[in-house]
């Protein structure tokens, strides 16, 4: 039987890692027809990144519509667009490549717009002028205060960008911004993103969409017509495609 | 500390300053792929940005280690809910970190990657898991965990501890005494220990005495006639008039919550010794009747009766399944569970491939993603059911070439490994109600014969009969080489050997008159539908031929009536004779862990275990025991002070309140294991009142990892491991056609304190305790010649590591040895792990010449047959391969123990009612809502209230009712509201320690439900597990807000009128009933 889509798209994430880096193109396809709302997604990426209380990068938003006896619901989890026309870079005042945030173009990042918390100044300019409400600060807090005792799984650095950063000192996420950066540590490793393979019910794609023989390419494909962007008015030019059964601008208004 | 009071931050760890830049080679040496000569192109690859990172100078050998990750991975089996994913667990400085499923599991990989990949290739592999197995290291790591053990130094419930030596504890447990003097008002209250109640030991004895009880209930022996025989030896009995209550070991009682293999076998090992039969689970309270109406289905004809019923259900193929028929089911959320049914069903349904309709009160995820939704009132699934099976039948759309088989030779013939009794005949009595089937020697037709069963003991065999071509046919159920088929619609008069008529009707013409009670149009009204989806439900059921399938689980079952309701729905099954048919109705089927299925397995747990007495007598919740037998039916007669369970076990909601009621008789010690029943139980607060009661429950004690909702009110509390710390075999479900064996194992070390028991230093576990409490009383099978000379069972892997290598030998062929790269990353990837967890040395000495292959499994999490071994061509490799009971003999005798009548022998639509059968009317009046719950797949009912990341995604729950009735209350979304009953009008939980928790929800108005019902999801409204403050020690720990948040509205569930102290029951399959509640709801 065919592999599990999980299996194929890492075997395509191997074979974009062999391709000089400034060919690939990362798209990440969320089909929300599948989507159950479970949000292991949200969960494993925050496990991932040791995210503090409420800084998510993955949140998933649900609604119904309809009326009984003919209710619909859909959910739609939200990850940072990574766009090709990124708003939030245009507002931090510390720019360029080697600045704190950038529309990356070399390396396993290409394409990704990551943040240095080494160079970040902690402006939060950046926060309000990202339409999809993708950029959160860092509030230094723990899942475990206020209880007898704080630990340790949330105490150690996290791991971000291919290095360690703890939460103390300087140079570090707490008091700067964060985000969904694509699990670029991951895909230096062959992995997929964090959410993509920890996706319940398989509604969510990635790859390399240069590449025709992958599994997110072909899915694209075969659903041209019907792909969606969010906010596409603002002309962020997102690396985030949607399906579903509804017109997910509904949504618009919850980010 | 018995929890730590430390609210300092941790310090930086160390390695983390470790800057020194790793060379290209030193990277190879240190990874996993040093010392493999030839590496996969793809090993090679994933490695290619590593490696040219490090040849830049960019990474340091700590960031390079953590990612290629394959030593820092160990592989294990979630418990977070009771599916029991397969999990690898990544460690980072001994600490559980990352969770993520694994990929060798079949639970989160679709298809799963065979146990023959390489460990360095899976450890790439991230299975899919849901989010409260991604969250799970935060319950390990719950600052509220109890380290030490605890006693009471208040009034049960009070909240106030103090932390005592472990071996202080066991002492006072096993021996008894003025254990509360220093308690206000117990000064003078002794209790009797284990020691005392350990009386009957010879197991001489207790065969006598059993077999002398059991002809006591055949009314062979009188009880005088035994206290003769026995006289001396009756003051080792409970109450010597009443020999059937059996020995005063029987007044030791152990009950537990989520328990599976292995822990299992470890009590068992205990229990059995001691000889109690008091053990019991909670089954009742999860689905209890769906398990035993399929017991009720899977009961054998042996002889003269069935028996050899399997406690276990039947779920869908799901990947093969073209239609599906959902009934109080949603595997989106719940069931067993997401991670392994989600990936076979949603790109089928979005393609097209597969239809599913949905029975359901509630528009679940399920629903939403259904072809059709049909909102049935809750408790009326049998009507819906009947209401297809008059159809179906009148139709004639059913597989008659599967139910004209009454024999197996009959079913072989059609390839069929399954057949059902629909062709059977019945006895009906004078009323025309149908009895027991008839026996072909009742007719003269065939007489009963002598023959030898296995062990070449004698037993009685009777025919059967069918009819075929105007002729009752004798027939063997079970015969392998005479076929007999029998005419599927029979209602006849036969004549018997004395020439009396006897009017019989075939199965199947018991269940279409039985359909016939009602019209489709009046079912379709009990469930509030339009009759036309009962039909239209039943055409497309039927044009899938045996790729159809109704898959049921608590939402029928969870009623007074459930035992109808699921046996109606499964029958549907049956008239399409789907089952061990690809895309039809399989069964679990798992490795085999005590040794005792092949020779070549290393350790027969029969043969290591010594024999222990027959234990007898009646348990204090009256399973597999008949009212009528008793020695207390007379003068009492109906009805029954409680419920009696000839068809049950495991009743949840039976074993407190009958300790209460001393009903049949008092007890002395209780033991919990991983259990709230007064949280987890409709009308929990019941659980609460007889816990308090010291005269009924004289002395508790309980194993936990944090105080509990329920083991809050013990008077000694044993901290427990984290399932990320223990071991357990975790078995399978039955929607999983793959065979397996997932083996949960220690992967972090555990925060207990380390005790001495049997010499050996150990944290303290489930495990420690039966073993100190063992070496105590000096219980044979346990301690330095424990398994046998010079074979201990001194600690727990003694035991576990013998299983993990029975599993690895079960079957055909044993799993392979892992090769000397697979040891060398086994080792190293325990090097975080304490001696007292993991000894090389130990283990191999333990597993002997099968250390390889323990190895080789415990790499991978388990054993796991592959995807092509599951499915034989359009069946499934692992079958049920017997007998279905469509009308049920056993079912039928067995009397109602409160009005003296027999069960129904066949599915039928059966009202809600309370034990006395009677509807709930006065209940209902002025009450105007219906009451259900739901789960959601952020939380499980005690365990994830601790989970930050869950509780930040769900602080709190909902009271959640349809927008019709929300305006008709005048509520308004985020509305307060308390929740009200006939049974609860004041709508709180009374904790019985002078505190109470009214059952207060914030409104979600919503178009998901049907309206006239509302519902809430459980987790939530918490009163312990860290929601509360305790004092330990005379130290104040202030409870966590974020864990008393929503409400939990079990204590508006009714009570049932007649028993008063527990909720309404099935009394049929023994479930609890969840769903048949009507509520008020005030507004605060």
């Amino acid at each position: 039987m065919e592999k599990d889509i999980l299996v194929r798209m890492q075997e395509d994430l191997e074979r974009a890692l062999t391709k000089p880096a400034e060919n690939r193109r990362w798209v990440m396809l969320l089909d929300t027809r599948k989507c159950t709302s479970c949000k292991a997604c949200s969960v494993a990426c925050a496990s991932e990144n040791k995210l503090p209380p409420n800084l998510w990068y993955r949140p998933v938003f649900e609604r119904e519509d309809g009326k009984y006896p003919k209710p619909t619901r859909t959910a739609l989890p939200k990850p940072c667009m990574q766009c090709d026309n990124p708003p939030c870079v245009t507002a931090c005042p510390v720019k360029g490549a080697d600045g704190a945030t950038w529309k990356e173009t070399r390396g396993i990042g290409t394409g990704v717009v990551p943040v240095n918390y080494a160079k970040c100044i902690g402006c939060a300019k950046c926060v309000p002028a990202c339409p999809y409400s993708a950029r959160t600060m860092d509030n230094g807090r723990f899942h475990t205060e206020g209880t007898p005792q704080l630990m340790k799984y949330e105490t150690m650095p996290s791991f971000e960008y291919g290095r360690n950063w703890p939460r103390q000192g300087k140079h570090q996420p707490v008091g700067n911004v964060r985000k969904c950066h694509f699990c670029m540590h991951r895909l230096a490793n062959g992995m997929l993103p964090q959410c993509v393979t920890s996706c319940v019910c398989r509604m969510g794609y990635f790859g390399d969409a240069n590449d025709p023989e992958s599994l997110l390419a072909q899915v694209i494909k075969a659903n041209q017509t019907k792909i969606q962007i969010l906010k596409k008015e603002k002309g962020t030019k997102p690396r985030v495609y949607y399906l579903g059964n509804i017109n997910l601008e509904v949504f618009h208004g919850y980010f | 500390m018995a929890i730590s009071s430390d609210s300092n931050q941790e310090k930086q760890l160390p390695g983390t300053n470790d800057q020194r830049k790793v060379s290209r080679r030193d990277f190879l040496k240190t990874s996993t792929l040093a010392g493999c000569g030839a590496l996969a192109a793809s090993q090679l690859d994933f490695a290619r940005g590593i490696i040219a990172r490090v040849e830049a100078g960019e990474i340091t050998s700590f960031e390079a280690y953590q990612l290629m990750q394959a030593e820092n991975t160990l592989y294990t089996v979630c418990l977070n809910c009771n599916t029991g994913c397969g999990i690898k667990v990544k460690i980072m400085d001994g600490v559980a970190v990352k969770v993520d499923g694994n990929p060798y599991n079949p639970w989160t990989l679709h298809p799963h990657i065979p146990m023959k990949e390489a460990v360095a290739k899976a450890a790439k592999i991230d299975g899919a898991i849901c989010p409260k197995g991604q969250a799970g290291h935060q319950g390990a790591y719950d600052p509220y965990r109890i380290r030490q053990v605890l006693k009471r130094a208040g009034k049960r419930g009070e909240g106030k501890w103090r932390s005592i030596p472990f071996d202080q504890a066991v002492d006072e447990i096993v021996n008894g005494g003025l254990l509360f003097a220093d308690i206000p008002g117990e000064e003078k209250r002794r209790v009797a220990g284990l020691k005392e109640l350990y009386v009957l030991k010879d197991p001489k004895i207790y065969e006598e005495m059993g077999s002398d009880v059991a002809k006591i209930r055949k009314k062979k022996m009188t009880v005088a006639e035994f206290k003769t025989r026995h006289a001396a030896n009756l003051h080792l009995l409970i109450d010597p008039d009443h020999p059937d209550f059996g020995p005063r070991n029987n007044q030791f009682v152990y009950w537990w919550g989520r328990k599976k293999g292995g822990r299992a076998d470890f009590a068992k090992r205990f229990t059995e010794q001691f000889a109690t039969v008091n053990t019991h689970g909670h089954t009742t309270v999860c689905q209890g009747s769906l398990y035993f109406a399929c017991k009720a289905m899977s009961e054998q004809y042996a002889g003269e009766s069935f028996r050899d019923g399997q406690k276990f259900y039947w779920q869908p193929d799901t990947e093969n399944s073209e239609y599906i028929l959902f009934v109080g089911s949603n595997l989106f959320d719940a069931n067993y569970g997401p991670p392994n049914r989600s990936p076979r069903l949603t790109q089928r349904l979005v393609d097209g491939k597969v239809k599913i309709t949905v029975l359901d009160p509630r528009f679940s995820k399920l629903a939403a993603k259904a072809n059709r939704w049909v909102p049935v009132r809750p408790g009326t699934d049998a009507a819906f059911a009947m209401g297809m099976t008059r159809w179906i039948l009148e139709q004639k759309k059913f597989d008659a070439k599967y139910l004209e088989n009454a024999n197996k030779a009959a079913a072989a013939a059609d390839r069929e490994s399954t057949w059902s009794n629909g062709a059977w005949l019945v006895k009906l009595d004078k009323e025309g109600k149908p009895g027991a089937f008839l026996r072909a020697s009742e007719l003269g037709l065939k007489a009963r014969e002598l023959r030898k069963d296995k062990e070449g003991n004698d037993f009685d065999f009777e025919y059967l009969v069918a009819f075929k071509e105007g002729k009752p046919v004798p027939f063997d159920p079970n015969d392998e080489k005479e076929a007999v088929e029998g005419e599927l619609l029979v209602s006849t008069e036969l004549k018997d050997k004395e020439g009396k008529p006897v009017r019989v009707k075939s199965g199947l013409q018991v269940m279409l008159d039985t359909a016939r009670e009602k019209s489709i149009a009046e079912y379709a009204a009990i469930c509030g539908i339009d009759p036309k989806v009962i039909e239209e439900t039943a055409r497309e059921f039927t044009s899938y031929g045996k790729k159809a399938a109704v898959d049921v689980h608590r939402g029928p079952a969870q009623h007074t009536n459930g035992f109808y309701n699921i046996a109606s729905l499964m029958n549907l099954n049956l008239l399409v004779g789907n089952f061990d048919w690809t895309g039809g109705m399989i069964a679990a089927s798992t490795y085999n862990t005590d040794g005792t299925k092949t020779e070549k397995q290393p350790f027969n747990f029969k043969k290591i275990t010594p024999k222990a007495p027959k234990a007898f007598g009646l348990s204090i919740i009256r399973h597999d025991a008949k009212y009528e037998e008793s020695t207390i039916f007379e003068p009492a007669g109906y009805p029954a002070k409680r419920n009696w369970w000839p068809l049950s076990s495991d009743v949840y909601q039976e074993i407190l309140p009958s300790m209460a009621d001393a009903y049949p008789y008092p007890v002395k010690v209780v033991f919990s294991y991983m259990g709230a029943p007064s949280y987890s139980l409709p009308a929990g607060q019941t659980m609460i009142e007889a816990l308090v009661n010291l005269e009924r429950i004289p002395l508790y004690f309980a194993s936990d990892i944090t105080i509990g909702t329920t083991t809050m009110y013990a008077d000694y509390l044993f901290p427990d491991l984290h399932y990320l710390e223990r071991w357990e075999m975790q078995g399978s479900h039955p929607n999983m056609p793959v065979k397996v064996q997932p083996v949960r194992q220690p992967v972090i070390a555990s925060p207990n304190e380390v005790v001495t028991v049997y010499g050996e230093q150990q944290p303290i576990s489930y495990e420690t305790l039966w073993l100190a409490l063992a070496e105590k009383l000096g219980l044979k099978g346990f301690g330095a010649h424990g398994f046998a000379e010079g074979q201990p069972l001194t600690r727990p892997d003694d035991f576990y590591v013998r299983m993990v290598a029975n599993v690895a030998t079960d079957g055909k062929e044993p799993v392979p040895d892992a090769d000397p790269l697979e040891v060398e990353s086994f080792l190293n990837a325990r090097r975080h792990l304490p001696k007292n967890v993991f000894d090389q040395e130990r283990w191999q000495r333990i597993a002997g010449p099968n250390w390889k292959k323990v190895i080789y499994l415990l790499n991978r999490g388990g054993r796991f047959d592959t995807q092509e071994n599951s499915y034989k061509g359009d069946q499934v490799a692992n079958k049920y391969g017997k007998l279905i009971n469509l009308y049920q003999e056993k079912t039928y005798k067995v009397k109602d123990a409160f009005t003296g009548k027999n069960y129904f022998g066949l599915a039928r639509y059966v009202p809600i009612a309370d034990t006395l059968d009677r509807a709930p009317v006065e209940l209902s009046r002025g009450y105007d809502l219906h009451l259900i719950t739901q789960r959601d797949i952020l939380m499980t009912k005690s365990r994830t209230i601790s989970h930050q990341y869950l509780t930040s995604l769900m602080p709190e729950n909902a009271i959640i009712i349809n927008s019709v009735d929300a305006r008709r209350l005048g509520l308004k979304e985020g509305d307060k509201v308390k929740v009200v009953s006939a049974t609860n009008p004041a709508g709180v939980w009374d904790l019985k320690n002078g505190t109470s928790k009214p059952m207060v929800g914030k409104v979600k108005v919503t178009e998901t439900i049907r309206p006239g019902v509302i519902t809430f999801t459980l987790g939530h409204g918490h009163w312990a597990t860290g929601a509360a403050d305790v004092i330990i020690d005379g130290s104040l720990i202030k409870g966590d807000p974020r864990r008393a948040g929503g409400v939990h509205a079990n204590a508006a569930m009714w009570i049932d009128p007649h028993l008063k102290n527990t909720c309404m029951i099935d009394k049929v399959g023994g479930s609890v009933s969840f769903y048949d509640t009507k509520v008020k709801l005030l507004k605060v």
